[in-house]
């Protein structure tokens, strides 16, 4: 076991060389560029921002790779892919977002295509044209971050600009669009930049934005109204027509402006919700504080009295007619027109100079009561229908003093007051008619007919006797007057024969009498002349009455 | 194939690579100078085969970044683009030109992985002793190294592109990183075609047994 065999035979342990690992230099040159390359894709990953995605409606223009995400005219994000959604409805955009702007991808952030918009108020994403539509982006204000959204249908409010938003409660969207301008004092000072119908779809939400330095002029008390296109109205002020400006005449705009009344007003704050007028006069009138409303109880028709109709104070406009109906008074039976109106005539009063204490006083409602109920107990208030237009025949309230009116105590407790009124004009015509016609009527023409019966029969009495009368004169009397006058008759005969008979003794030509008088008349003639001379010689030769005719020598005759 | 041939190496001779003369080495561990032209001699390049592979790897790692950066990014009045080579050989398709498109996918994209692929091949084929085809394989070698120098030409493009289309603020480009990786591939690669020994192909058809370096 211990003997050694042939030692000879045991192979020969071989030096093996040890090979020497030898690592060549050149393998920095991979791990060099290895840790480029790692180092870049670091950078990579870290700059890469997220990956959105953002349901559209409609892909409209967007390409993957050259459509990009821009905010304020940055880009900062690039669409990836665009697909439609699993039920193909919409389409699913995907963007990558840089980094720098990972921050904005929250919550209520908005998404929107920009396309270029050519209308009458203005061009808009004119830049989309060279380079195609783009996503447009809003940040939000929200802290949560998000990934997915669902982008708007319409551009919303023109970000970044100053200014502030306003919403605007209307009945309808009128001529509204997007874009529609937005004049105060005829200057264009915001848009319309949203619309969308209300909740309850009984009214339209528009928001507009009014762009800095003039936001401020939007207060608490302004009001808005609609200045689109041309404003015709008829009412009982006649024909009115209305327009802020051509644009507004062809796209619409809106208006506003703080009344007058308005003092201390603060600056709205930004989403405040106003009212939207229908037009500037109704925007400037209504809805004050210390309107109230109060029924009148008319007794004449109320055709051609429309809601809406104004109702003046001393002939301004201080109130409304706010509703026309029908009251029914069981107890009476009795129906009567009923007019509602809003009516605030201490508004007006408020208004003058003095007014500012009275204003103050708005809020106590005793007071505005108790002024009220001393002008209309005291002074005569009343309500009246009267006619504004006499070609249309619109009607209005007025309320004048009229002293002669009946007094009446009114209630000024009740929600909505009952005032006085007094008939209108033309119905206080006829009431007048009436009454005259009512003493016409209650003549005793029947009295004073049968009395003038009794006249008549008595007169008619008096004359029969009166006939009789002169029948018995002309019975008894006229034969005999008869032969009277037949005697007169050859009397007068006779006289003419004696006057024929004298005619042609004394009168004709060759009567003797005539002749002869003729000659006397001549000789008589002769006679004064005789006399004459005698009574001038006499004159002359007083003396020759004694001593008789001289014989002239001188020349005396 | 012409299996039988001695090589210089294994008689102890030394050729040399610059002038052909066929000599004795100086020493067994260092080979000396060409007596007729002085250049360096090596029986066999110092290191090829970890060289070339080194150089490869490198090469390879930067391929990837090479066509996933942008290698040129155009900025126009309204927009600017990044586009790295694939997106561009994409454009090109898409935009009905194709045979563009080929040349750039050719060129930029098979060629720098066709060359990786068989500078590997026969490194790989030369690591395992591989006897066939060894002129097939040397012809594949040549073909590597004559095509290396072509591979600029992407590069080149994009330096006169970048030069000559400037015009603020119309148009600009700007090459992109990934051209840099894309010309570190290059030349990556030509320097590994360099540094491969195309003897070693040779190598091992006398006793089968390689020489790494």
């Amino acid at each position: 076991m211990a003997e050694p065999a042939n030692l000879d035979d045991l192979p020969q342990a071989t030096v093996v060389p040890k090979k020497r690992a030898r690592l060549s230099v050149v393998w920095i040159i991979p791990i060099l560029v290895a840790l480029v390359a790692i180092g870049v894709a670091i950078q990579r990953i870290l700059n890469e921002g997220p990956t959105i995605t953002i349901v559209f409606r409609a892909a409209e223009g967007i390409e993957v790779g050259k459509t990009f995400v821009k905010y304020k005219d940055v880009n900062i994000g690039q669409v990836t892919a665009v697909q439609l959604t699993d039920d193909y409805g919409k389409v699913e955009v995907k963007a990558k977002i840089a980094k720098s702007a990972q921050g904005l991808m929250v919550e209520d952030a908005k998404f929107w295509i920009v396309r270029p918009i050519v209308s009458l108020s203005g061009i808009s994403g004119l830049s989309t044209l060279l380079s195609g539509n783009y996503i447009g982006f809003d940040a939000g204000k929200s802290d949560r971050s998000q990934r997915t959204f669902t982008a708007l249908d319409v551009p919303p409010i023109i970000t970044g600009q100053a200014g502030r938003q306003f919403v605007l409660n209307a009945n309808d969207l009128g001529s509204l669009a997007i874009g529609s301008p937005i004049y105060y004092r005829r200057l264009p000072v915001g848009q319309v930049i949203a619309y969308d119908l209300a909740a309850d779809g009984k009214s339209v939400q528009i928001k507009v934005f009014v762009n800095a330095p003039y936001d401020k002029y939007v207060t608490s008390e302004t009001r808005f109204w609609n200045a689109s296109g041309l404003d015709v109205s008829v009412n009982a002020n006649g024909v009115d027509v209305h327009t802020e400006s051509v644009a507004a005449l062809l796209v619409g705009g809106l208006a506003f402006d703080t009344p007058s009344f308005s003092s201390q007003a603060a600056g709205a704050a930004a989403n405040s919700v106003f009212t939207l007028y229908r037009d500037r006069s109704t925007a400037m009138k209504v809805p004050d504080p210390v309107a109230r409303r109060y029924v009148l109880h008319f007794r004449e028709s109320l055709r051609g009295l429309a809601v809406g109709a104004p109702v003046t104070f001393l002939g301004l406009p201080a109130g409304e007619v706010a509703s026309i109906g029908l009251s029914f008074d069981a107890a009476k039976a009795d129906i009567r027109p009923r007019v509602v109106i809003s009516f605030y005539p201490e508004r007006l009063i408020a208004s003058t100079e003095q007014g500012a204490s009275l204003r103050a006083q708005d809020e106590d409602k005793s007071k505005r009561d108790l002024l009220l109920k001393r002008l209309i107990e005291e002074r005569g208030l009343r309500g009246q229908l009267r006619s504004g237009n006499l070609i249309t025949g619109q009607l209005y309230v007025a309320f004048d003093y009229f002293p002669n009116a009946p007094k009446v105590k009114i209630n000024l407790s009740p929600e909505t007051p009952e005032l006085p009124v007094v008939p209108g004009p033309v119905v206080d015509l006829e009431a007048k008619l009436a009454s005259i016609l009512d003493k016409v009527d209650k003549l005793p023409l029947a009295a004073i007919g049968n009395d003038l019966k009794k006249d008549l029969e008595a007169l008619d009495q008096t004359l029969q006797n009166a006939k009789q009368l002169l029948s018995d004169v002309d019975v008894q009397l006229v034969p005999e007057l008869r032969s009277d006058l037949e005697g007169l008759q050859r009397t007068l005969a006779a006289v003419e024969r004696a006057m024929n008979s004298a005619d042609t003794t004394l009168l004709g030509a060759d009567a003797p009498a005539q002749q002869e008088l003729r000659a006397a008349l001549q000789e008589f003639a002769r006679a004064a002349q005789s006399v004459r001379a005698l009574t001038d010689y006499l004159e002359r030769h007083p003396e020759s009455a004694l001593r008789g005719k001289r014989q002239p020598t001188r020349g005396a005759n | 194939m012409s299996a039988t041939a001695l090589s210089a190496l294994q008689e102890g001779l030394v050729s040399c690579e610059t002038c052909g003369l066929l000599s004795r080495p100086a020493r067994a561990d260092q080979r000396g100078r060409c007596p007729r032209c002085g250049a360096g001699l090596e029986g066999r390049r110092k290191e090829s085969i970890q060289r070339t592979w080194a150089l490869i790897i490198a090469a390879a790692i930067c391929y990837i970044p090479a066509n996933i950066l942008p290698v040129l990014t155009t900025h126009t009045l309204v927009s600017s683009e990044s586009d790295t080579i694939m997106a561009g050989v994409i454009y090109l398709y898409t935009s009905g030109s194709w045979p563009l498109a080929l040349i750039v996918l050719v060129a930029s994209v098979m060629i720098p992985i066709g060359k990786l692929v068989a500078l590997g091949y026969l490194l790989i084929s030369v690591q395992r002793g591989s006897v066939k085809n060894s002129r097939d394989r040397v012809r594949l070698y040549r073909l590597v190294e004559l095509i290396g120098r072509w591979s600029m030409l992407d590069v080149f493009v994009d330096a006169f592109v970048v030069a000559l289309v400037q015009l603020q603020p119309l148009m600009s480009v700007e090459p992109g990183p990934g051209v840099l990786f894309f010309m570190a591939v290059v030349i990556l690669t030509m320097v590994a075609a360099q540094s491969f020994d195309p003897r070693l192909i040779w190598d091992s058809d006398g006793d089968g047994r390689g020489r790494n370096g």
